[in-house]
């Protein structure tokens, strides 16, 4: 099964032959369900085709692709929210140990309206897999990181969607993830904390995390990441350096270099 | 199965966090808060007592604590049942996002209302065994009462297989809710909640088809709220709610056969919602 290991591996992810088809079931009663059964149309989608690449421990990769090329659903089976369809996705820690995946949830996925900042960093540190002890070590870095000291105690419905990003973000990256898994979620927060996220991003890196990343915006692209894949209709069109993957696809989106 | 239990057992702290946060979730908003659990089933049982009592003019004595005997394991499966089927898509941005082992979800909700539950029970027995002696209401204490444990283990294997069912089945089907309100509805009529599961038994129908009689019991959640009666409480006085007989002793066969059910539905919907997990966030 994805996500464990007897031993290390010198790679991070192990993406191999994968593919993922999902299935658009067309009946959402139990009336087609029984009685429809053949009749329900149901359009096969192929979201990712024959996709196979190594991350090795510590690299910063972005992912680039037009819309609903199929990103998403790469860091989705990555994750382990999705099951592949064919072919593998594997995750390894530098170390033996069971490897720390953290997905960062699209402005705090997680979060419940109805609670605080604080029991918010308890739950949501849980759904990441830490431990009690760990929460509590983290939660002074994760609120100063957040700037959000003097909200901590307010129920988060009041809070306005970059403070949230701004949480979620700071709980993801505190959990000391083997693997940080980025689903374009930057571009929300305001420049001088989108720019303390690069910063970490730098920090992450120099500690030799490794990241994935889905981002539309290039520039970012060209920044942070050693290596850029980038998708088309499921299918992994380059893999390399930025500087050669970005022009390639700047020039087929006809997208003018800036 | 068993690698799904232990990769269960790796996650309970985050069971335990969702557990609470169900818990403070529910009266947040509520001015009086954890009394809401409290007040609504116990304006059931004055409304019922009254009913029974000086409507219906039951001679049976103690009706409250009878009624409450059934009122208790039914709102624990009711509620179980209905928010286990809401919780999954509750949570669908989280499931869709990150992994955990998606049965902690439905267990949760389960886990909560067993709190309630619990409480319940433990205000049942302070009420009827401790004040109630004060104010010169002598209701003696069974030793049948020891079945107590196993009966509820009975209900918590009937509640948490069917909210496992129930919630898998939601994730497709927004029928099963519909489907689930009107099954409640009337099963508070056909189920012994507020009346002796033996009336059914004196019923010209299970008279003519004992049959009948044994399916009815075979139902878990009728089977244990006739045991809870029956272990906690004196058999109901002859001739109380226009009974046609006497009291039917507890059937311990018909019961081991309804814990038979119970955990075949535990089973079958733990493995129903192992088969279909994956298959939760690619509903189109």
């Amino acid at each position: 099964m994805p996500g464990s290991s007897s031993q290390p591996n010198p790679d991070a992810v192990v993406v191999e032959h994968l593919s993922k088809t999902f299935h658009i079931r067309h009946m959402k009663s139990l009336k087609r369900a029984m009685f429809g059964r053949g009749t329900a149309p149901t359009t096969p989608l192929l979201a990712l085709d024959d996709v196979s690449f190594r991350i090795p421990h510590g690299q910063t990769v972005a992912v680039v692709g037009r819309n609903g090329s199929g990103k998403s659903t790469l860091l989705g089976i990555i994750a382990r929210v999705y099951k592949p369809s064919k072919g593998s996705a594997a995750v390894f820690g530098p170390d033996s140990r069971r490897p720390r995946i953290a997905p960062l949830l699209a402005l705090g996925a997680g979060f419940h309206r109805d609670l605080t900042g604080l029991e918010n960093i308890e739950f949501y540190g849980a759904i990441l897999g830490l431990t009690p002890r760990e929460i509590n070590e983290k939660r002074p870095q994760i609120l100063a990181f957040a700037e959000l000291e003097e909200k901590a105690d307010t129920v988060i419905r009041g809070w306005n969607d970059g403070a949230r990003l701004r949480l979620g973000f700071a709980i993801a990256v505190h959990t000391d993830p083997d693997l940080l898994l980025v689903d374009e979620v930057l571009a929300v927060g305001d420049e001088s904390f989108q720019n303390k996220c690069y910063r970490l991003i730098d920090e992450l890196q120099a500690a030799g995390k490794t990241i994935l990343f889905v981002t539309h915006d290039l520039t970012v692209a060209e920044r942070t990441a050693g290596r850029v894949l980038w998708i088309n209709a499921g299918k992994l069109v380059m893999d390399g350096s930025p500087a050669e993957v970005l022009t390639a696809y700047r020039q087929s989106s006809e997208e003018p270099a800036p | 199965m068993l690698e799904e239990l232990a990769e269960l057992r790796r996650f309970h702290f985050l069971l335990g966090r969702l557990v609470v946060r169900e818990l403070k979730v529910r009266y947040v908003n509520s001015v009086f808060g954890f009394v809401w659990s409290i007040v609504p089933p116990l304006l059931q049982v004055i409304v019922f007592t009254f009913l029974f009592r000086s409507v219906l003019h039951n001679p049976c004595r103690n009706y409250s604590a009878y009624v409450l005997c059934g009122l208790i394991p039914w709102t624990f499966l009711n509620s179980s049942t209905m928010d286990a089927g809401q919780s999954l898509i509750e949570n669908y941005l989280v499931i869709r996002k990150v992994y955990i082992p998606r049965e902690v979800i439905p267990l949760s909700v389960v886990i909560a209302n067993f709190i309630h539950f619990a409480l319940a029970w433990a205000l049942y027995f302070t009420a009827f065994f401790g004040v109630a002696r004060l104010i010169g209401i002598d209701l003696p204490v069974k030793p049948t009462l020891l079945y107590f444990p196993l009966i509820t283990l009975v209900l918590v294997c009937f509640t948490v297989g069917l909210s496992l069912w129930v919630s898998a089945l939601s994730m497709f089907y927004d029928d099963v809710r519909f489907i689930l309100q009107t099954v409640f509805q009337l099963g508070f009529f056909i189920v012994p909640v507020v009346v002796p599961a033996d009336l059914f038994r004196y019923t010209r129908l299970a008279q003519h088809h004992p049959g009948l009689y044994t399916l009815y019991m075979l139902n878990p959640i009728t089977s244990v709220i006739d045991a809870y009666r029956k272990t906690i409480l004196e058999p109901v006085p002859l001739g109380s709610f226009q009974m046609k007989g006497a009291p039917v002793e507890l059937n311990w066969t018909l019961f081991a056969g309804a814990a038979g059910i119970a955990v075949f539905t535990l089973v079958g919907g733990y493995a129903y919602f192992n088969s279909r997990k994956w298959l939760f966030v690619e509903r189109g």
